[in-house]
């Protein structure tokens, strides 16, 4: 019973009555701690020159992705296509352009929708317990079970009524469908441990309301999770696209992205080699960049990890142990 | 534990129906075999088209609800799931299919789990250490690496070995060679259609189990029990590996509930880049050729594969985890 | 794992060999260890000296931070890699300290054995009991026949007490309660007889009544082994009545060694002082405040100059701050008249590391030393209980909860009356504590109270406002303001995301009080519970967890409640800070006429906090009064038992005093018998013919007093023997 106190705690206290009183916003910290990881810049840096490229590209070149250059069809990166042109003579850069603006803009909008569905979804389920969390619970287990990748199939390959959607659009609400879930049941037991903590007790106890309760506690403590997730809600809704674009039934022509292009080269790969790695690449500094935000986003929230001097961490873990 | 299972299994029962209802009403919603049909040479008329149909019990003039009420009705009657719009039969083929598929995948489902759980182990136990390093990075880039590019990668790897040798060692698609003579031929043919396609999902399949199985050993080394083993005069490397090792495998075969599907996922994609006539490529064709019958077969398929992953999981938990067991 | 450096072997050798006594099995001198972290380099312990002789025990003692327990891993050899140990550790002359992992595996289980603290996490949950136990025979025996394991492992089940140990053999720890395991691990450290035993708090996870039964099997094992025994405790009831001799340790150096009659009759040291004022006792009615120690060790992670308890030692002085006093031997003082009348002998081995010691002995008062507040009267202390308003009444009070079985199906196979059928009131400016075993229903009782809800059953009647009316949140609102909470775990309790401005101004903000009023009520609250006014913009981990428990009770405090329940307001607190806390529980409750309910599990600070007691048993009351009349004369079994189960910090008393040693645990609640739910382990009626047993086993006693008895309790035979089996004297 003597040891609750974290030594740890002990030493940042006497260390702060011994001068100093300055109290830092945790956002600081947050950003403090993720821009002294190297390898989160960086991934950043590269995402955000994606995104810029995706924006503004499109000046770089004087073509676009609908004219077709009747003298240069088929041809490998020359000084009036500088990536070269497709078998159908459309200049690669433009389609590379307007590729990665459809695979980053679908990563954000299904990045961003899920983390909110789940949530939404994971609060509610672990708020009201009881009947509502089983019913909820079945409902997202059975949507887990669903294989995805049969459904998208269906839906933008029907004929029917779906048809007249453009297929990027059909693709984001049917990777919406089928992102959430996971997030979801973490957000369910995160919020149902939270419940439990005392300092939500003694709210209660106070007589805060409910929804303050949840604004003022649950919320930001749950915050971390979903900034995390949301850029690996983008990264899982890149990779589904071009998987499915890859294999052909995710987006289609017209419409192009990352995972169209990289499918469409696959035959040619030895004649037309440049329209096969080149939007590959992009499409791995992309998936990359975000998977490096990700780690360090990571190590900045989750406050017993930390980006310097990672393997002495072990031993102060040990220490913490052995003094009880 | 019986009665568990019998429990567990009714409520997937009721969550394979419910998944695999909305499937068909979302395939017959979007699915207009003939649409396909008005392609034919000659072209058939609409009339022609609606009697084929109509006996093949796919008759475009009934609505959603009426298809499906006969639908189910014949599979609860006959457990008949129809026809294509060709004539073929769902039973028939479904078989075949699965056969193929299972083929195809249970030899790396084994190898990734093997290796994955391995090299989690051997990663754990040098955590930090150059080997750790890169068999967990590793590990990450497979995570940021789509499944169809990998296997494509693969596939051209295995070409440009062929060239290199100037002679066909691997097949990079398709599952025999017709009309090979049996016995050793047979044999020499079959693992060079297999080697392809299992490399390729064993080395891309086994990044989350090694990724898992490090972290699990790695929140177990420092446990108390492994001091009360040390303190029992066990060297430290015994102590982990008797005690702690154990240990970590309880969440391991938690998961595998999880990756069971995402393995027939990988299927789709494995079965669509090497050519395999599995269950995966039959349904992807199927939804090209407007085919609602075969698509919601496959994916009931799918859903009945997931619940056997969980409550294998389920098995597996009280198998190596003494305190779920059930009296 | 380096040693020494500095020095030649040959050269410690003769040290060590100067002073250490040649038949010692164990010899520790000198023992320094750092850890790297990332605040720096961590002195945690430096320069431990000590010698343990067969068949002595050596209790060591100290509160968390202070270097106890790295020192006995330090001696186990089981520190991670990455500390830095020097010094000398000798099991009979041969040196431990640099041995390779395997090298040190020889004696570590065989000659040396220890006992962990969390007997729930200390046995592998894969693995059966007999497994386990198996292992460490064979580690040793390579040679030894599976039989004769097996006959081994259950011969040690018996010896640590496990009923029918041939079976419990193929059980799972998991099928074991927490008492159970703690005797599990003693069984597999002495399976091989060890020479030296090192119980690292052993019972500190354990309910007092387990507590005795685990002390009394260390008891036995020590007996059956002859094994010297190092006690590592921070509890100085605990090992008063064990241990032959006692270190004291503080900021990773022991400030004070000698025999326990020394230690506990005649401390030199400031800190050993204090830390005997800080307990409260549970054997006497003396209501005297208790000894504060004010502020914190210090960091270990910078130098150290000066004595290492300067900035917290109500005598220090310039001369303190020069250098760090060294443990020297308090002989001189021998040569003075010694009110314990101790031997020149034994005063010999008394060592203080303070430049005082001389001017403190036998006759000084902690309290006055440490400047203990005087103790605080209130308005109400003079009112009869009786004309004084009740502030919360329970009428019959019932919570029964579902018990399911099974860990992944769920089927209901009975009802768990954790709480069933309690009333009770309190007055105003009283305290009220309900005691017992964990799981008797306490906490439940608690949060029913908190609930407030009109489908509760039975009444709770708050400041005169039933649940049963409480329907809107107008009333629960009201309600509220009239009883606030503090938890156990100050940490916890207070939202880490928060400030203290934040957390304090959470329920004014609630109360719609304005913006100005509410900072001015904060400073004032600062003030009342003893934190500087200015760390308001502070986060609770910048607290100690003394300073974070003050802010819980500034929080409940901030709406004026009439009534504060305590959940076990300091056991998550260390006992220096402890004293400081219950020091100010007992002053707010005078200055501000508050009510207490308060659960805890320590009945020594039950004592001295409360007026009135309840001890309950299996969700019911089972005796009720004043807290003095119950402690001085229990009438209850249980009570008795309870009372007797509980170490006295004083040496003398606890070697020759009676004590009642329950048998079993808690049973479960299901298993409630019909009559008395205590029969099952009852020392009375384990000893009363049939006839009368009969009577228990069908009629439930009713909760009832007696003439010349001022309290309440439910027993038909309260002054029925003690069965001789559970009663236990060591001469």
């Amino acid at each position: 019973m003597t040891n609750i106190i974290d030594p740890i705690a002990e030493i940042d206290e006497s260390r702060v009555s011994d001068g100093q009183d300055v109290v830092i916003a945790k956002s600081r910290i947050i950003f403090r701690r993720f821009m002294r990881n190297r390898t989160a810049v960086a991934g950043l840096f590269v995402f955000l020159a994606l995104f810029l490229f995706s924006l503004v590209g499109g000046f770089l070149t004087p073509w676009n992705k609908d004219t077709i250059d009747p003298y240069n069809i088929g041809m490998g990166p020359s000084p009036d296509h500088f990536l070269g042109t497709s078998q159908a003579g459309i200049d690669l850069l433009a389609l590379i352009v307007e590729g990665t603006r459809i695979s980053i803009f679908i990563g954000l909008i299904v990045g961003g929708v899920s983390v909110l569905v789940s949530a939404v979804y994971g609060c509610t389920m672990a708020f009201f317990g009881g009947k509502v969390d089983a019913i909820m619970l079945f409902i997202l287990e059975a949507l887990i079970m669903m294989p995805a990748i049969l459904v998208v199939a269906v839906a933008t390959s029907g004929s029917g009524g779906l048809k007249n959607l453009p297929s990027w659009l059909l693709l984001i609400v049917v990777l919406l469908f089928f992102s959430w879930m996971g997030t979801a049941r973490l957000v369910r037991s995160l919020s149902m441990s939270l419940m439990q903590r005392d300092y939500v007790k003694a709210a209660k106890y106070m007589g805060v309301p409910s929804r303050r309760i949840v604004w003022r506690h649950l919320v930001p403590n749950i915050g971390s999770l979903l900034v995390l997730d949301f850029t690996r809600g983008i990264t899982g809704a890149v990779l589904a696209e071009v998987a499915f674009s890859f294999i052909g039934i995710g987006i289609k022509l017209p419409d192009v992205s990352l995972g169209v292009l990289i499918g469409q080269a696959t035959g040619q790969v030895s004649s037309f080699p440049w329209m096969f790695w080149v939007p590959l690449t992009v499409m791995f500094l992309l998936t990359g960049s975000l998977a490096m935000m990700n780690d360090g986003l990571r190590d900045a929230f989750d406050p017993s990890s930390s980006s310097i001097g990672r393997a002495k961490r072990t031993a102060v873990r040990t220490v913490k142990k052995t003094t009880k | 534990m019986l009665k568990y299972l019998m429990k567990r299994s009714g409520i997937y029962l009721v969550m394979i129906f419910l998944t695999t209802s909305a499937g068909y009403f979302l395939a017959v919603s979007s699915l207009k075999p003939a649409v396909l049909e008005q392609e034919k040479i000659p072209r058939p008329t609409p009339e022609q088209v609606a009697a084929s149909f109509r006996g093949l019990g796919l008759d475009p003039a009934k609505n959603a609800w009426e298809r499906y009420v006969d639908w189910l009705g014949n599979i609860v009657t006959h457990w008949d799931w129809g026809r294509s719009p060709n004539g073929a039969s769902v039973n028939a083929e479904f078989g075949d299919r699965v056969l193929v598929s299972t083929r195809l995948f249970i030899a790396s489902i084994i190898l990734t789990l093997i290796i994955g759980v391995a090299l989690g182990v051997y990663s754990a136990a040098r955590q930090y250490k150059f080997q750790d390093r890169v068999i967990t990075s590793y590990s990450y880039l497979v995570h940021i690496l789509p499944a169809p590019i990998a296997y494509f990668l693969v596939q051209l790897g295995a070409i440009s070995v062929n060239e290199a040798v100037g002679q066909r060692i691997f097949f990079v698609t398709g599952i025999s060679t017709p009309g090979i003579d049996p016995g050793w031929p047979a044999f020499v043919d079959l693992v060079a259609h297999y080697a392809v396609p299992t490399f390729a999902m064993t080395i891309f399949g086994w990044a989350g189990y090694q990724i898992a199985q490090r972290q699990y050993l790695l929140d177990n080394v420092n446990a108390d029990f492994v001091r009360t083993a040390r303190a029992k005069g066990l060297t430290r490397n015994q102590a982990i590996r008797r005690h702690a090792l154990r240990v970590s495998f309880i969440p391991v075969a938690q998961s595998i509930a999880f990756t069971i599907p995402a393995i027939f996922t990988g299927g789709f994609f494995a079965e669509a880049i090497f050519a395999w006539p599995g269950i995966g490529l039959w349904s992807i064709q199927s939804i090209g050729l407007q085919d609602v019958n075969v698509a919601t077969a496959t994916l009931a398929y799918g859903s009945v594969i997931f619940a056997i992953g969980a409550i294998l999981a389920d098995f597996a938990t009280t198998l190596v985890d003494p305190r779920v067991r059930v009296q | 794992m380096s040693t020494n450096i500095s020095q030649t072997p040959s050269e410690r050798l003769r040290e060590v060999g100067l002073y250490a006594p040649g038949d010692a099995v164990l010899s520790v001198r000198d023992l320094n260890v750092r850890f790297n972290t990332e605040n720096g380099v961590v002195h945690a312990v430096r320069g431990v000296d000590f010698d343990l002789l067969p068949g002595k025990t050596l209790g060591i003692v100290g509160e968390s931070g202070s270097g106890k327990s790295v020192t006995s891993m330090a001696i186990m050899g089981l520190l991670p890699e990455t500390a830095d140990i020097t010094g000398s550790v000798r099991y009979r002359g041969k040196e431990l300290l640099g041995l390779s992992d395997k090298a040190m595996c020889k004696h570590r289980g065989s000659d040396i054995a220890m006992v962990f603290q969390d007997p729930l996490s200390s046995l592998t949950p894969v693995y059966t009991v007999g497994n386990q136990i198996i292992e460490a025979l064979t580690v040793h025996n390579p040679i030894m026949s599976k039989q004769a394991k097996e006959a081994r492992a259950v011969e040690l089940l018996r010896m640590v007490g496990i009923p029918s140990p041939k079976d419990r053999l193929k059980a799972f720890p998991h099928e074991f309660s927490g008492g159970m395991r703690q005797r599990v691990m003693i069984a597999i450290a002495i399976a091989n007889d060890p020479r030296i035993l090192i119980a690292d708090e052993p019972t500190t996870a354990l309910d007092v009544t387990i507590q005795a039964q685990v002390l009394e099997v260390l008891h036995t094992a020590q007996e059956e082994t002859g094994a010297a025994v190092v006690m590592i405790t921070h509890d100085l009831g605990v090992v008063a009545g064990m241990a032959d001799d006692i270190m004291v340790m503080y900021a990773g150096k022991p400030v004070e060694k000698g025999t326990v009659e020394d230690i506990y009759y005649n401390p030199r040291m400031p800190y050993t002082l204090g830390l005997l004022g800080a307990v409260p006792r549970v054997d006497t009615a003396n209501k005297q405040s208790l000894v504060p120690i004010e502020g914190a060790p210090p960091n270990l992670a910078l130098p150290v100059t000066g004595c290492s308890f300067a900035g917290r030692c109500p005598l220090v002085s310039d001369a303190c701050l020069g250098g760090e006093p060294e443990l020297l031997s308090v002989r001189v003082l021998a040569n003075r008249p010694n009110t314990n009348g101790t031997d020149a002998k034994t005063a010999a081995s008394h060592r203080a590391a303070c430049i005082k010691a001389e001017e403190l002995g036998g006759e000084t008062d902690a309290h006055h030393i440490f400047r203990a507040p005087a103790k605080p009267v209130s308005k109400f202390d003079g009112v009869d209980r009786g004309e004084r308003e009740k502030v919360l009444e329970l009428k019959d009070v019932k919570k029964h909860f579902p018990l399911l079985k099974g860990a992944l199906i769920k089927r209901r196979i009975g009802t768990v009356k954790a709480v069933d059928g309690l009333s009770f009131d309190i007055r105003e400016g009283e305290c009220l504590s309900i005691v017992g075993e964990s799981g008797c229903g306490k906490t439940t009782t608690l949060l029913e109270i908190m609930e407030f809800h009109p489908d509760q059953q039975g009444e709770v009647v708050i400041s005169g406002v039933s649940n049963k009316v409480a329907t809107d949140s107008k009333t629960k609102m009201a309600m509220r303001k009239e009883m606030q909470m503090v938890f156990q775990d100050p940490t916890g309790a207070l939202d880490p995301r928060f400030t203290v401005y934040e957390v304090l101004a959470e329920p004014l903000e609630n109360l719609g009080m304005p913006k100005a009023a509410i900072k001015k009520r904060i400073m004032e609250l600062m003030r009342l519970v003893g934190l500087q006014p200015d760390h308001v913009n502070r986060f609770p981990n910048q607290f100690s967890g003394g300073q974070r428990q003050r802010i819980g009770i500034a929080r409940a405090l901030a709406v004026n409640p009439k009534l504060v329940v305590l959940d076990e307001p300091v056991s998550a607190l260390d006992v220096s800070v402890q004293a400081g806390v219950i020091n100010l529980l007992d002053q707010l409750r005078a200055e501000l006429g508050l009510s207490y309910l308060m659960v805890a599990h320590d009945l020594s600070v039950v004592r001295h906090i409360s007026d009135r007691v309840a001890v309950m048993y299996l969700g019911k009351i089972v005796e009720t009064g004043d807290v003095d009349e119950v402690f001085d004369n229990p009438r209850h079994p249980y009570t008795r038992a309870l009372l007797s189960a509980i170490p006295v910090p004083d040496p003398n008393l606890e070697r020759t005093r009676e004590r009642i040693i329950l048998q079993g645990d808690l049973p479960s609640p299901l298993d409630a018998p019909r009559g008395c739910n205590f029969a099952t382990r009852c020392p009375v009626f384990a000893a009363l013919p049939a006839a009368k047993q009969e009577k228990c086993l069908t009629l439930e006693p009713p909760l009832a007093s007696e003439e010349a008895y001022g309290q309440e309790f439910a027993c038909f035979f309260p002054d029925g023997e003690i069965d001789a089996d559970m009663l236990v004297v060591h001469t």
